[in-house]
């Protein structure tokens, strides 16, 4: 496992470039652990300080070090995007697979399912339950339930790969040896559908931080707890662009463009690690 | 037609009268469909009756869509839908104990690979194209074997099978055809079962290829003294390597026997012309094809179902399907006029 991080972080570009904006994030994500400050605590630093050697990212004008709630808002956004992710993998993962492999009518069933939810609005929706949920509301159920409407696509993505899987030769000879089907699935169709997880794991991720930062840019999130959004969120209500208090919009930006591009990078360099063809389609063969 | 000469009926491997492996007794299995309420059965294996002996190469020659590999699928229990057994039983008999295929799923379950296994069609795309190749030898059969001497008895086999055990760790993309199919095989023979299906093993094959394979197929079943099915519609191999040769004709059988004796006197007018179909050498005769193709088989013709092709046919032919019975060369044929069709 070591020697082949080490041999991803020497040969593959890619990798190594995403590692590096990665780490950067998850430092962040591990001060935030020792800050100084409370969060959401306001007024606990002179406002609207530029950057400095005190504050390295300025202060915002509610008296908070922008640094010090950066790392706070990157550990709630990356929290959240990867428990939607994670959660949606999981039933992506099992509804396309199961669907793919029974195939016929209940392949049918599932898929009609699955669309409906695919046709779903995801904002209004988040809204609506935010609103009727209101007191009861933490970023955990919001996950879930973002996570409830994030699987469809990458289901039928997984599906369209059960599908053609199923007819192949090494499912049949599985079939006819005996396996049951939950093992075909986990040992012989799983390894073939890992890299699209990964892929579509980082789009999620993605998706789901946008969600995220959507919401709370709308103040439709807890807006004292810190988040990437929420920080742009009280940029904007404090007019930060108007009073040239740059960095406090900036960083947020900054940071959410790092977190973006290092997984984007991790995502396809692993996936031509994992996956042996498209390793071989790099080598030109 | 007069009586074969006993000089010149080869000698077969003499199997052990006492001892069916395998028991089809009037077997239907029809693929159903059924589509805006059109409703529409393609007869593929209908009413086929046969046995297969113990330590016995069985050939299943036929022309493509004569049912072959239906045939086959249904007597190994690897049918899906639509096709659907619609009659008849298929009776394994492994030594100590006996398995209905149809009536015993759970045993016929366990039976599988550890008694019965099957080399594909296309065998080569058996092998997982993500997993390196032992991770597909554990999964389909280290269950039914002993867990802690398997990786030396797999290194033992792959080398009477003259492949490198180094093989166990490439991708199967890194590999030949030929080393695949010869995998496909040491696959299907690492357990040492008593029956083997194998579906047109060496079609995608080049000759030389074919004949390794070949050869391999038969020193494996004779070292395991084991059964073989063995289907191919190319009547050499059959000539090469079958004991026993059966022909099929959309989804019947029309006849059987011991293949040397098939191949010096068919009974049968459909075979009479896949025999006469095959170049020999210096023969310079421009062969005739059979006029016309072989028949739907949703809608197969009525009486004999080679009548509208047969040379041979006569009024009966029209009506009345001709019966299973004893030929003269010591198998079954299914024809009115058996033993009138001349080989040039």
């Amino acid at each position: 496992m070591l020697k082949i991080l080490r041999d991803l972080l020497r040969y593959n570009r890619e990798f190594l470039a995403g590692a590096i904006l990665l780490s950067i994030i998850l430092v962040m994500v591990a001060l935030s652990f020792v800050s100084p400050y409370d969060e959401g605590v306001m007024f606990a630093a002179a406002p609207d300080m530029p950057p400095s050697l005190e504050h390295w990212f300025g202060t915002t004008s509610r008296g908070q070090d922008v640094f010090w709630e950066m790392t706070g808002a990157l550990r709630n956004t990356l929290a959240f995007g990867v428990l939607v992710a994670v959660i949606s993998r999981m039933i992506a993962l099992v509804v396309g697979m199961v669907s793919g492999y029974l195939g016929g009518k209940a392949d049918q069933v599932i898929m009609a399912f699955n669309d409906t939810i695919g046709a779903l609005p995801h904002i209004p929706i988040l809204l609506l339950v935010y609103f009727v949920l209101r007191n009861q509301m933490s970023w955990v159920i919001l996950a879930v339930v973002a996570s409830l409407l994030g699987w469809s696509y990458d289901s039928r993505l997984i599906r369209s790969v059960a599908l053609s899987l199923r007819h192949r030769e090494f499912t049949r000879h599985a079939v006819f040896s005996g396996m049951r089907i939950s093992q075909i699935l986990i040992r012989e169709h799983l390894p073939y559908v890992v890299p699209i997880i990964f892929f579509t794991a980082m789009n999620n991720l993605i998706w789901a931080i946008g969600l995220e930062v959507t919401l709370s840019i709308l103040g439709f999130l807890d807006i004292n707890r810190p988040s990437v959004g929420g920080m742009i969120y009280w940029a904007n209500a404090h007019s930060a662009m108007v009073s040239g208090i740059w960095w406090w919009i900036a960083f947020p930006m900054i940071f959410v463009v790092m977190l973006f591009l290092g997984l984007f990078m991790l995502a396809m360099s692993i996936n031509e690690y994992i996956d042996p063809r498209s390793r071989l389609a790099r080598m030109g063969a | 037609m007069q009586q074969a000469p006993a000089g010149q009926v080869a000698v077969v491997t003499e199997p052990e009268p006492t001892q069916n492996t395998l028991t089809i007794d009037r077997l239907k299995a029809y693929y159903i469909n059924e589509h805006y309420g059109v409703k529409r059965e393609i007869r593929a294996v209908d009413d086929i009756s046969l046995v297969v002996r113990r330590n016995e190469i069985y050939g299943l020659a036929g022309e493509s869509s004569s049912g072959k590999t239906s045939l086959i699928k249904t007597l190994a229990g690897a049918i899906r839908p639509p096709m659907r057994v619609i009659g008849g039983s298929v009776t394994f008999n492994f030594g100590d104990e006996s398995v209905d295929v149809y009536r015993q799923p759970d045993r016929m379950r366990a039976a599988r690979w550890r008694h019965l296994s099957y080399i594909m069609q296309g065998s080569m795309n058996v092998l997982n194209p993500v997993r390196r190749v032992k991770h597909s030898f554990r999964d389909f059969a280290q269950r039914h074997m002993d867990r802690h001497d398997f990786q030396q008895r797999l290194e033992a086999h792959l080398r009477r099978l003259q492949l490198d055990p180094g093989v166990l760790e490439a991708f199967p993309h890194q590999l030949s055809g030929g080393m695949r199919q010869r995998l496909a095989i040491a696959l299907a023979t690492i357990c040492e079962p008593e029956f083997i299906v194998a579906d047109e093993p060496t079609t995608a094959l080049d000759v030389l290829v074919q004949q390794d394979v070949l050869a391999l197929i038969k020193e494996v079943q004779q070292r395991l003294k084991s059964s073989v099915v063995f289907v191919t519609h190319d009547m050499s191999v059959h000539a090469a390597i079958t004991d026993r040769l059966g022909i099929m004709y959309a989804g019947r059988l029309v006849e059987e026997g011991p293949t040397a004796q098939i191949f010096a006197q068919p009974q049968h007018p459909y075979t009479a012309h896949l025999i006469d179909s095959l170049p020999r050498i210096g023969d310079l005769r421009i062969r005739k094809s059979l006029p016309g193709r072989p028949p739907a088989l949703f809608d197969p013709p009525s009486g004999c179902r080679f009548h509208p092709r047969c040379p041979l046919a006569i009024e009966r032919c029209h009506w009345e399907s001709p019966e299973m019975l004893p030929s003269k060369t010591n198998g079954r044929v299914a024809c009115h006029r058996a033993g009138e069709a001349e080989v040039a």
